[in-house]
């Protein structure tokens, strides 16, 4: 199953204060109930300091949900709400979200011992 | 069947008291929750196979057992206490652990089959996080809930460090008063447990603790456990050590180190755990003989859980260095290798072919009479 991406994009002064917080968000989640979020990735533009693209990554369940399904609900979550205003306490103007399924990925094929 | 023959259950233990009748009833419900759509993978089958022989109860095929679901395996280990009901998951686990990938399939069935069980267990979120690609979080979880559990515990007067590392799976820094203890173990008697320790380091030319880049005070305690339990020091024999003393831990945490060490060195689910290395050049566990290697370790694991009740890693072993190695191996109730391990080719601690290929350069180096 492919999965569901959610950008987005920023700008602000406080790098590491990000880097914190998408650090001590997937600390939370590491040990709590296995949602449909899977990882995140930070990302800073060489070509325009100061801006900044944070991925979500998500992926199925139970199996009765899709990826972005999944991400949907995520969304709803409080501490997701919590979690995004912190986000806008670093950033200056609001962010831009974007939304992507994935159609390809580099790596696992699906036979059980080779990989 | 019936479970009506058992004797009264354990206190956690799991071979002692399992009826054949039980037994079976385990292998059928542990094949049944890890069976990917297509049925066992023989890798499944021979690694589930060993360790059931092992620590629980007759020799069965799993290719041939018929399924048994998760409520009916519930009634069947009802009387059973919860570490032993844990015990049973986590050989479910271990059993989607060496799939790769895990079918999600698999990680969601296992997990039903763990509330049936009435276990909560980590290392079923973290297989479900496999399932789901989601490795950083599996590794977070199993950091998290696994080691800093260990380490927090680890009195620093029985390590004989000062030095309070974040992560004790990470180099060591400079210590020298620990050095100086470490260096030390060369002026004991042959056949003392610190002068093999020494020994060991000695042959593989391993940092000492509290040298920089030497394993952590913490991290060290299990080269102890190479010495004791006979294990070498190449990945077969880190899988060994790691099985024994995650068996041996009274508490089933302990299954976090082979939890680990498959993700390193067998499927790279784990990429990096700070002193080990993943290294994925050669499967392990694709052979049969590491299956019989592997259940043997959970064998005398589980023996040493009964009979010290006390984490291996808990062991004030420093105290202990001056008394030979057979008296503390009798002390802590860690018995022989099986018949089977030995013909399986489980070597010793001392033995060249429990050394890494850059373990036997090393050695080689030394010339015969250090090398040993």
């Amino acid at each position: 199953m492919m999965r569901f991406a959610q950008g987005i994009r920023v700008r602000s002064d406080h790098r590491d204060e990000l880097v914190a917080l998408l650090a001590d968000w997937d600390r939370s989640q590491a040990t709590g109930e296995v949602m449909g979020y899977i990882g995140t990735r930070l990302l800073a533009d060489r070509d325009d300091p100061g801006c900044f693209l944070i991925i979500a990554e998500f992926a199925e369940v139970d199996g009765d949900l899709t990826p972005a399904a999944e991400a949907e609900r995520n969304n709803r979550r409080e501490e997701t709400e919590r979690w995004a205003e912190q986000l806008r306490a670093l950033v200056d103007g609001e962010p831009v979200w974007t939304h992507y399924d994935e159609l390809y990925r580099t790596g696992l094929t699906g036979n059980l011992r080779t990989g | 069947m019936t479970t009506s023959g058992a004797a009264a259950p354990t206190a956690g233990g799991m071979g002692r008291g399992v009826t054949t009748d039980e037994a079976n009833l385990i292998a059928r419900g542990v094949a049944a929750a890890v069976a990917p759509p297509g049925g066992l993978e023989p890798v499944q089958v021979s690694l589930l196979g060993a360790v059931h022989a092992a620590v629980i109860g007759p020799p069965v095929d799993f290719a041939t057992l018929e399924p048994l679901g998760p409520v009916e395996l519930a009634a069947a280990l009802a009387s059973r206490p919860t570490t032993f009901r844990h015990r049973v998951v986590h050989l479910m686990v271990l059993g989607e652990l060496i799939l790769r990938p895990i079918p999600s399939e698999v990680a969601r069935n296992v997990e039903r089959y763990a509330k049936a069980l009435d276990v909560d267990d980590r290392f079923v979120r973290i297989a479900r996080r496999y399932a789901q690609g989601a490795f950083g979080l599996a590794w977070l979880d199993l950091h998290q809930s696994g080691f800093a559990d260990h380490w927090e515990h680890a009195r620093m007067d029985q390590l004989k460090t000062n030095v309070r590392l974040e992560d004790q799976l990470a180099a060591g820094v400079e210590d020298i008063a620990l050095a100086e203890r470490w260096m030390s173990f060369a002026e004991l008697p042959p056949g003392t447990l610190g002068r093999s320790v020494w020994d060991l380091y000695r042959s593989r030319g391993f940092g000492l603790p509290g040298s920089v880049g030497g394993a952590s005070a913490y991290l060290a305690q299990h080269d102890f456990v190479h010495v004791l339990a006979d294990y070498g020091t190449n990945l077969d024999g880190e899988l060994e050590v790691f099985a024994l003393i995650g068996r041996a831990d009274p508490d089933p945490k302990g299954f976090a180190w082979l939890a680990t060490l498959i993700g390193l060195f067998e499927t790279g689910y784990v990429a990096d755990a700070g002193f080990f290395t993943g290294d994925l050049r050669e499967r392990r566990l694709d052979r049969v003989e590491m299956h019989v290697r592997i259940a043997d370790a959970l064998r005398r694991g589980q023996h040493i859980s009964d009979r010290l009740d006390t984490d291996l890693l808990d062991v004030d072993y420093h105290a202990l260095v001056e008394r030979s190695v057979a008296d503390v191996r009798a002390e802590l109730g860690i018995e022989a290798k099986s018949g089977a391990a030995a013909s399986a080719g489980s070597p010793g601690a001392f033995d060249r072919a429990g050394m890494s290929r850059i373990q036997q350069e090393y050695a080689e180096s030394l010339g015969g009479e250090e090398a040993r």
